[in-house]
């Protein structure tokens, strides 16, 4: 497959590129290649999604699109870091600076209320804890979860905590944001909240990249990137 | 500065979630420290009491008694030993006491089966024994010049013996020395130095000579006070000065090295209670290492979510670490006044003085300190290591 880049903003800057990356687990006989030379660039004000069946390779790309996990092959910049180069503690700054996380189970941190779980994602960053805290509340304020920023995880509905996650994910003002199956444990109305919060968070200096199995999640996506064995199938344009 | 207060906040959220466990974290390091702390500061309150004593006794009494170099049964002192050890300039005063054996002592004379095997020291003594030995009286008065020179048969008996016989302070009453009649003037207060006083009779020269002893009174011991810190040569000068042109041997004996050597022999006890204590405190780290090794676990996807989110592996180990430190701290403060407490009450319960030397406490909070550091080290590399992608399960 070669590079592909979205037809909707071509004068957007390059937030991340993937070039001829190949993960493979395991070595000799017993390696199993999980990626195969995949290409794929990402600009500001991308809306992606990225499908396929389990064992297409997603779960791979989504650890090497978070900056988790580096390939085996190939490269991956973000912004002018090439993280292929860096060592760990330096990808996880690119990291924690470049990239907002939301996944499946939420992960939040159950001792801590929401605002705690938001305030997380700007620890150690030589934050005054008046303005961190002021940050946390105004991006729940911005998933419309201010009132309940003294709750704790068990007492918030899945829908509320995915949204709290999407604000832990927004404090930092990521370039982008990557969703693991953002609605996999939300009832269908949750779900499509969800998506409505994701699909406005995309801007001229930040993407917002999905990655699921579930295709009627990926089609309501700008930009469907279709997976299968390991590489790339398709790469489509589906709205503006 | 930022970076360290966001550890300790962290690491006191992450505690204060799990409160029962930290609570059980705690003990362990509270334990061993408060053994130690217990352990050293009782025998140190022990000593201090001893010391005190010593200190209020006065460490110059010396005992100077007649020894029989030459097989002789009865050895005695000279009978102007007195003043022979009044020429030794160190001297500040003397009493010289003649032991008295084979007086059968009964509070009445019915009772005299039931005391007769039963040894009561009864000396003869001069005026000056109380203030040499520095004691008071419980009750009535000592033997003076007056009983010496009218020759009355009047007894001071030692405290222990007026319980064992029922005296009361101040009440008229007689005891038998050999079925003789005396009558008990006062009650002498316990002699630390001299123990066996609380149980003796003590009655004056000229009566002892009446009614117990054929010829003339030889004394047989001396109890000497000399000034302070001239014991070991004031002992020596004795040596010579009562012996001088006479063929009695004498001993010396300085009273209070008895009671330091007491002071000082409970240190094997202390360092097997010390050890001890480092025990627990080691079982407490091992306590400390097991349980986070388990919370690492438990708290992988946090872990993985921590990770997500920027924090470096450094971090993520310093973090864990700090949990654990903070655990040392609280449980060594926690321990420190444990032990306090304990060294408290047991120096009450003995009547002892409440001594902890300075360097306990921040001794005891270090090494409960060290000793989380050290049982922090394998889970915060073990959380450290965690692999992101791993504990979050990525679907």
């Amino acid at each position: 497959m070669n590079a592909s880049t979205s037809a909707l903003s071509p004068d957007l800057p390059i937030l991340m590129e993937l070039s001829h990356v190949s993960r493979v687990y395991g070595s000799g006989e017993a390696a199993v290649w999980a990626l195969r030379d995949v290409s794929l660039i990402i600009r500001a004000g991308d809306f992606v999604s990225i499908v396929g069946p389990s064992g297409s390779g997603k779960s791979t790309m989504l650890g090497l699109l978070g900056c988790l996990d580096v390939p085996t092959e190939g490269t991956i910049t973000v912004g002018d870091e090439e993280v292929t180069r860096l060592a760990d503690a330096a990808r996880t700054r690119v990291r924690g600076k470049s990239i907002g996380f939301v996944f499946q189970q939420f992960h939040l941190i159950p001792h801590l209320d929401a605002l705690g779980n938001v305030e997380t994602a700007l620890l150690y960053r030589s934050l005054k804890p008046a303005e961190r805290r002021e940050r946390a509340m105004a991006s729940l304020e911005r998933v419309g979860l201010g009132r309940r920023a003294d709750h704790r995880p068990v007492q918030l509905s899945g829908g509320e905590q995915q949204r709290v996650a999407l604000a832990r994910a927004l404090v930092t003002d990521p370039k982008i944001l990557l969703a693991d199956e953002p609605t996999g444990a939300l009832d269908t109305k949750n779900a499509a909240n969800v998506m409505e919060i994701l699909s406005g968070l995309r801007s001229s200096e930040r993407a917002v990249v999905i990655v699921t199995h579930d295709t009627n999640i990926a089609n309501s996506a700008a930009r469907k990137v279709s997976m299968l064995d390991g590489g790339i199938v398709s790469d489509e344009v589906l709205r503006s | 500065m930022s970076t360290f207060k966001d550890l300790v906040r962290v690491a006191f959220t992450g505690l204060l979630a799990r409160k029962v466990r930290t609570l059980l974290l705690l003990l362990g390091p509270m334990i061993g420290v408060a053994a130690i702390i217990a352990s050293v500061g009782l025998t140190d309150s022990a000593k201090g009491d001893l010391k005190q004593k010593v200190s209020k006794l006065g460490t110059n009494l010396i005992e100077a008694a007649a020894s029989s170099s030459f097989g002789g049964q009865n050895p005695t002192l000279p009978a102007d030993a007195v003043d022979r050890a009044l020429t030794v300039k160190t001297v500040e005063k003397v009493s010289a006491v003649v032991e008295l054996s084979n007086i059968v002592v009964t509070p009445y004379i019915e009772a005299r089966e039931k005391f007769e095997t039963i040894p009561i020291p009864v000396l003869a003594v001069d005026s000056n024994l109380p203030a040499v030995l520095q004691v008071k009286l419980v009750s009535g008065r000592w033997i003076n010049q007056f009983d010496e020179d009218s020759e009355v048969r009047a007894a001071v008996i030692g405290v222990g013996l007026a319980r064992e016989f029922d005296v009361l302070p101040g009440e008229n009453r007689t005891i038998e020395l050999a079925g003789i009649p005396y009558g008990v003037v006062g009650i002498l207060d316990s002699v630390e130095l001299e123990p066996g006083f609380d149980n003796a009779v003590f009655i004056s020269f000229a009566r002892a000579e009446i009614d117990f002893l054929d010829d003339e009174v030889e004394p047989n011991k001396m109890y000497v006070r000399c000034t302070e810190g001239t014991e070991s040569e004031t002992s020596e000068a004795l040596k010579t000065a009562v012996n001088l042109g006479g063929p009695q041997e004498i001993t010396t004996d300085i009273k209070s090295e008895a009671l330091e050597l007491a002071a000082q022999s409970d240190r094997q006890l202390q360092m097997i209670v010390i050890s001890m204590g480092l025990l627990a405190i080691i079982v407490g780290g091992l306590g400390i290492a097991n349980v986070m090794s388990i919370s690492v676990i438990q708290r992988s996807a946090e872990i993985g979510i921590r990770r997500a989110l920027g924090h470096t592996r450094n971090i993520i180990a310093i973090q864990f670490l700090f949990e654990a430190i903070v655990v040392g701290v609280i449980g060594g403060i926690l321990g420190v006044l444990l032990g306090m407490l304990a060294i408290f009450v047991g120096a009450s319960i003995a009547g002892w003085v409440f001594v902890m030397a300075s360097w306990l406490a921040p001794a005891g909070i270090i090494l409960a300190i060290t000793i989380s550091i050290l049982a922090g080290l394998y889970p915060a590399r073990r959380a450290a290591k965690l692999e992101p992608l791993e504990t979050l399960r990525l679907g």
